[in-house]
């Protein structure tokens, strides 16, 4: 008589609920017409409002290990769970007038999306290095894909390839990198069992030390801390924008979840010796970025390179090791979700409506006609830059406290001046909305002369179906997308103003890791 | 014969990898010097749980097997498609973003 393991359904419900949703959509895709956009939407937001209402009822449950302890259910997973669902149930409805999407398939680009959002989950419960691994890939393959979807355009392909072979190189250097922490600590895959493994002292056994030095530059390769972060700004701007918002967000989400767990599980002990070395990496990524987002003009890139220096301030909470640190990470993440989603979503909508692409010009002179879009974009770049009164500001100020509370004050100081620096930048594209006119040609002439058009031989962005010659919103103004975009603005100054729900929130994750992390 | 030139050998074919990912230019053989890293991956950790007797090294292999001939998958499907839409199959004349 074989004895059944015992599964813990309840626990492993929202992972249960997404593989079924992907099945579906990917079989409704098959079904029927190409361009079924409505059915595979409406499935795909479902299935992601399937895992958000059994993540939120996993909240009141008690932490559970997994299938044999390969993953863990308990406040950090199931927060950053939620975080990225809600990214991705943002990025469905800016995907429903994506040239991307139309031309990858709907059913196809959805089940990619919910596979990475699957991949997401997986990775912020793994505590084994083996389900770390292979939750990592299932997150980064179909990104991989989703960069590449807009074959037309050889930007999209070449960011898809960029993005695989980095990537690539991540996974590899992580997965050598486990290696050796598996053969350091005799034999250990889990990460409480690597902790009892490797002791408290990491300098008198060079395998365990060159294992996580690898682990540690295959992770700074998925969240792009630098110096690992020059293919941030190359992908994102090639990569479709809605596919750049969901990646921007959730990947950082995720990849962030199973660091903070990796160093503090299982390397919780050894504390003080890594902490000088995360901590450097903090303060190089908060200058690096800030630093090379001054003279970007495509907004893309400059909120990637924005992306490389909030990875840098995440990064902060995360290597303190308390149970605060842990909270303001979280509820970071939470408020750049929302902020981040404003404001590519402004972005690729004004992609859609003029032949700049992402060029700051494309939001030159908004203010007058367009003012849902130009204060939703006004918000987002104030709140990213931390001013009071957006949820931005709470976040860097947990981070802030956190950090001198973790006798880390000078990565605090180096936060605040990080944030100086960005004002430069995020104030140029509030000037762009508000001060400078809007640009003189009309859009579709200016197509032919613009890089950002399109290449020469291809049909013209203007041309495509669902937009009027001139360039102008064609009559199908979307409004769900219109809808998306305030509603994530407007929890962002919500937060910004009663931050206590989301401090509530972020407070499970910190009480999940609790037993490993100290006070304070 | 120790574990030691095992980790050797699998440190080499590492380097030889990330090295090749780092100068070749043809993406194909990008692709191929990845699949490099990951089996010198591999082979470290099969020489550890050979020597460890432990079961646990060998299941970490073979999924690292199955991952890596998805990578390949998506890799060789992006290829073909820049191909089809004749951008040079040169990594360094893809450089229309420029870093």
């Amino acid at each position: 008589m074989i004895e059944t393991p015992a599964i813990d359904y309840g626990a492993l419900s929202p992972i249960i609920a997404l593989v079924a949703g992907i099945c579906v959509v990917l079989l409704v895709g098959l079904i029927g017409p190409r361009g079924r956009r409505g059915l595979s939407s409406a499935l795909t937001l479902a299935t992601l409002a399937a895992a958000a209402g059994l993540l939120v009822w996993q909240l009141g449950e008690p932490d559970a290990d997994l299938v044999a302890g390969a993953l863990r259910s308990d406040g950090l997973s199931i927060t950053i769970g939620l975080i990225v669902v809600a990214a991705a149930a943002l990025v469905v409805p800016l995907q429903l007038r994506d040239p991307a999407a139309e031309e990858a398939g709907f059913g196809e680009t959805h089940t990619l999306l919910l596979g990475s959002v699957l991949g997401m989950l997986l990775l912020a419960e793994a505590q084994n290095l083996i389900s770390f691994f292979v939750a990592l890939e299932l997150l980064s393959i179909p990104l991989y894909v989703l960069c590449g979807s807009h074959r037309s355009r050889s930007r999209s392909l070449e960011s898809g390839l960029k993005y695989l072979i980095v990537g690539s190189i991540g996974s590899a250097t992580l997965l050598y990198g486990s290696a050796f922490i598996y053969g350091g600590s005799g034999g250990a895959t889990d990460f409480t069992a690597i902790a009892q493994g490797i002791g408290a002292d990491l300098a008198d056994d060079p395998l365990v030390l060159i294992g996580i030095a690898l682990v540690a530059v295959g992770l700074a390769f998925k969240v792009s801390i630098a110096p690992f972060h020059q293919w941030t700004p190359d992908v994102y701007e090639g990569a479709p924008t809605p596919i750049t918002a969901f990646m921007a967000v959730a990947t950082k989400a995720a990849a962030f979840a199973v660091f903070a767990r990796f160093f503090i599980t299982a390397l919780g002990p050894s504390a003080d010796q890594w902490q000088p070395a995360l901590a450097a990496l903090a303060a190089v990524t908060i200058v690096v970025g800030n630093v090379g987002a001054l003279g970007q003009d495509s907004l893309k890139r400059l909120l990637g390179y924005s992306g490389v220096a909030q990875a840098g301030y995440m990064l902060t909470g995360l290597l303190l090791g308390t149970v605060k640190g842990i909270d303001a990470l979280v509820f970071y993440l939470a408020a750049y979700m929302l902020i981040n989603m404003a404001a590519f979503a402004v972005i690729a909508v004004r992609e859609r409506e003029t032949a700049y692409g992402d060029d700051i010009t494309a939001v030159q002179g908004i203010g007058k006609d367009r003012p849902a879009l130009a204060w939703s974009l006004t918000i987002s770049m104030l709140a990213l830059a931390g001013l009071p009164g957006t949820a931005g500001f709470i976040g860097k100020l947990f981070l802030i406290e956190a950090a001198v509370a973790g006798n880390y004050t000078w990565l605090g100081v180096f936060i605040v001046v990080g944030s100086m620096i960005s004002l430069v930048y995020y104030l140029r594209v509030v000037a762009a909305i508000w001060m400078r006119p809007a640009p003189r040609l009309a859009p579709a002439m200016a197509g032919a002369s613009t890089e950002a058009a399109g290449e020469p031989g291809l049909p013209r962005r203007t041309g495509e179906p669902g937009r009027t010659p001139s360039g102008a919103p064609s009559g199908g103004r979307c409004w769900l997308v219109l809808g998306a975009i305030l509603a994530a603005t407007a929890a962002t100054v919500a937060f910004g103003i009663v931050p206590s729900p989301l401090i509530d929130f972020s407070a499970h994750a910190g009480e999940g890791l609790a037993s490993m992390l100290g006070p304070g | 014969m120790g574990t030691t030139w095992y980790l050797v050998l699998s440190a080499l074919l590492f380097a030889i990898g990330a090295g090749g990912v780092l100068v070749r230019r043809s993406p194909l053989v990008i692709l191929l010097c990845l699949e490099l890293m990951l089996n010198s991956a591999n082979l470290a950790l099969l020489a550890f749980g050979r020597n460890l007797g432990n079961a646990d090294a060998q299941v970490f292999a073979m999924i690292v097997m199955v991952v890596a001939a998805c990578e390949v998958v998506v890799g060789l499907g992006l290829i073909v498609a820049m191909y089809r839409r004749r951008i040079p199959l040169d990594v360094d004349e893809a450089r229309e973003l420029r870093g």
